[in-house]
């Protein structure tokens, strides 16, 4: 009978692990790592029956400070946590812990119907910041450009600001819009449209272009590959971040996204996986 | 007849289907009415909740509470550690702060009004409104009552701050804090390259909350820029201050610093030309700050100074700016200008991400800096004549050494524990003689919503 008792009590405490991982928990933030995050949350919650794992977007900073407010128990961004953020965190005396999940791209799009394939990246900045206002003088058809950006509470506005136009300020004509999906959508509906997304966001109805960093002698484009081989030149990591005190609620989908098989869906969704 | 019977057997075949076809087409569009009618309920209900939610969010009250227990080294002790003690009391509880603060921010438009409820009574503590330029997102204009743009400790919150109280030279230049007037805010718009630098212009009374005396205003200006490097590890700001204001003169008396009879001591000479009655002395004041933030392995380092100097007019024995001056005074004083400087140092310690926290400051205030506390005495004889010096405690100089620790409870809950090493100038002042036993130490919880 003491056997039998034994027997019933290993398997018991074995049961969970067999069963796989249960995980509840919500993710906000970022819009460059939804499609990636949504994708990953999938195949977790296929391997660990019971999970439930939501997933939304917003931008890095609307997800970063969910964390601090509590109402998410993980931050995905596509920028690195601002010192704001941790000073406001240790504030409330919260611990955090930060994991680079992946890389990104940031590929500058147009409308297919646009002859313009290329461009450096001063002329980027010079059409961003209201200097060049017409496709004709980068090459293209005599069309007023119409400038799309993200919201100033995206990761990924700060970085294409910092890293494409140093910082300069963006045209007061701009056109800022709630999420990368917004932009995809205007740009493939406007000829003269010009918008940054994540490589994720390549689509067939809006067209990448070239870009160069040494004044026009080489252009490179945006895909995993010359992200990988470090030739494309506006690449990014992207970042988890969760409260130590949530460790025992993420940290399974976390070390999920972080595994081989976590990685490949990375290569798959179209950002560079970590190694 | 069997041409007929299949005839007819198709005619009611067909006559089925149209019937049950209708009957399954008309059940589909009863279904998808039915369902189109939920739809719209349900986006009604989710437009009306959109509103409400939007209100809501636009309404944010928020406000902490600061019970604590002090002890000090001798009962009724003058003290800056969140005020005098009382005669007979060498320790006190008391509830140093309990604020509420409602804000309503539009698009354009912000309007805060914010108490503080404690033992003491209900007093105002923010009362304005804010709009903001819609075309530039530029330039904010304040009206009502708020902090004074000066430095960097006055606008910094309490609940926020790691020791108890604000340096004792910002609680004697800029009692309460806040003032009556206006204030135009210059700042880039956010999308802007140069947001991190911001201008603030104020015009206020110069009494503190309470309300205005005379036609004078005084003027402030605060300059600062703010910026964080590129990996996010360190954070620093600058700043620049400017006060320009008027001191009513309450009697045609106004003493200045000279050298006495006996052509070597310092003192106050008085000056008693008629005019001088109901003309103003100069309140001025200039400020410098600064404040680092690095982030590194022990955890976050922050150091924050500012150092503050000027002319500050006041009474025979008060250097304290008005806070509640009202004209004409129960007690009509003579005027006292004093050159005066002052600052405070801070450091502070995260113990790594934990929530521990270490803070040491240093901060002092010189009232009259054109003397020494040795240099200081009462009177001078001059010719077996007494000749007095007009010098008073008021003149006296202070440092403080405060050393404290905080732990963060929870997310809305703090306890600090601080201890105020106090340090005054001795002088051949009555009751200056030596160093008073006037060491606080404060004990406190904060609740935070």
């Amino acid at each position: 009978m003491k056997k039998i008792i034994l027997i019933f009590a290993i398997i018991a405490a074995f049961l969970p692990q067999m069963k796989g991982q249960s995980v509840s928990c919500k993710v906000k933030g970022s819009d460059t790592c939804l499609p990636l995050t949504q994708k990953e949350a999938e195949e977790f919650m296929k391997k660990n029956a019971g999970s439930s794992i939501m997933v939304t977007g917003g931008g890095s900073g609307v997800g970063l400070s969910s964390l601090l407010s509590g109402t998410t128990d993980l931050a995905q961004s596509s920028r690195k946590m601002k010192m704001d953020e941790k000073m406001k965190l240790q504030d409330a005396g919260k611990a955090f812990t930060e994991k680079i999940i992946a890389y990104d791209a940031l590929a500058v799009i147009v409308n297919p119907s646009n002859k313009v394939t290329q461009l450096t990246r001063e002329q980027i900045e010079a059409i961003y910041t209201g200097k060049i206002t017409n496709w004709k003088e980068v090459g293209g058809d005599d069309m007023n450009i119409v400038i799309y950006s993200r919201e100033t509470s995206s990761g990924t506005y700060e970085f294409f600001r910092e890293h494409v136009l140093n910082k300069k300020n963006f045209a007061t004509s701009a056109l800022l819009m709630p999420a990368t999906g917004a932009i995809v959508q205007s740009v493939s509906q406007t000829k003269g449209a010009i918008g940054y997304v994540g490589l994720a966001y390549l689509e067939s109805d809006i067209k990448a272009i070239k870009v160069s960093y040494d004044a026009g002698k080489t252009y490179v484009s945006p895909s995993v590959e010359n992200a990988k081989n470090k030739t494309y030149p506006i690449t990014r990591p992207l970042y988890y971040y969760y409260l130590n005190s949530a460790e025992k609620v993420v940290k399974p989908f976390v070390d999920f996204v972080l595994s081989p098989e976590g990685q490949k869906i990375v290569g798959d969704i179209g950002f560079v996986p970590l190694n | 007849m069997k041409q007929n019977y299949t005839k007819n057997l198709l005619r009611i075949s067909f006559l089925f289907f149209f019937l049950f076809a209708g009957k399954f087409i008309f059940a589909q569009d009863d279904a998808d009415a039915k369902i189109k009618k939920s739809a719209d309920t349900l986006n009604t209900k989710i437009e009306n909740l959109k509103d409400e939610v939007g209100f809501l969010k636009k309404l944010r009250i928020s406000g902490y509470i600061q019970p604590q227990w002090q002890i000090a080294d001798t009962s009724g002790i003058s003290s800056f550690a969140g005020g005098n003690f009382l005669k007979y009391s060498d320790n006190r509880f008391s509830v140093r702060r309990g604020r509420v603060k409602v804000a309503y921010e539009g698009e354009y438009s912000q309007f805060v009004i914010q108490i503080d409820a404690t033992e003491r009574g209900v007093a105002l503590k923010d009362a304005y409104l804010s709009l903001k330029d819609p075309w530039l997102h530029t330039f904010t204009l304040t009206g009502g009552v708020f902090n004074r743009p000066f430095g960097f400790e006055i606008a910094y919150s309490s609940s926020l701050r790691e020791s108890p109280e604000r340096a004792r030279v910002n609680q004697t230049l800029f009692p309460n804090e806040r003032d009556l007037g206006a204030m135009l805010t210059i700042q880039p718009r956010k999308e802007s390259r140069y947001n991190f630098i911001k201008l603030d212009l104020g015009l206020i009374a110069g009494n503190a909350i309470a309300p205005e005396i005379d036609s004078h205003k005084d003027f402030l200006a605060h300059l600062t820029v703010n910026r964080t490097t590129k990996n996010e590890k360190f954070k620093y700001g600058l700043g620049v201050s400017y006060y320009n204001g008027g001191y009513y003169h309450e009697t045609k008396k106004v003493y200045s610093m000279a050298t006495l009879a006996d052509g070597m001591t310092q003192g106050y000479t008085v000056d008693s030309t008629e005019s001088n009655l109901g003309a103003f002395a100069k309140r001025e004041y200039f400020g410098a700050e600064a404040q680092l933030s690095i982030d590194w392995f022990p955890g976050i380092t922050t150091l924050r100074g500012e150092y503050i100097w000027g002319m500050q007019p006041g009474s025979p024995s008060s250097n304290i700016s008005p806070s509640s001056r009202a004209l004409p005074g129960l007690t009509i004083t003579d005027t006292y200008n004093r050159p005066v400087s002052g600052g405070y140092v801070y450091f502070i310690q995260n113990i790594g991400q934990s929530r521990h926290s270490f803070v040491i400051k240093y901060d002092w205030f010189d009232p009259n800096t054109d003397l020494k506390g040795d240099e200081m005495k009462s009177s001078i004889t001059v010719n077996e004549k007494e000749i007095k010096t007009n010098l008073s405690g008021a003149d006296i100089m202070y440092t403080t050494w405060g050393f404290g620790y905080n732990l963060r409870l929870t997310a809305n809950v703090k306890l600090m524990a601080y201890y105020d090493l106090v340090k005054n100038e001795t002088a051949a002042i009555k009751g200056y003689g030596k160093d008073l036993k006037d060491n606080v130490f404060t004990l406190r919880l904060q609740f935070k919503f």
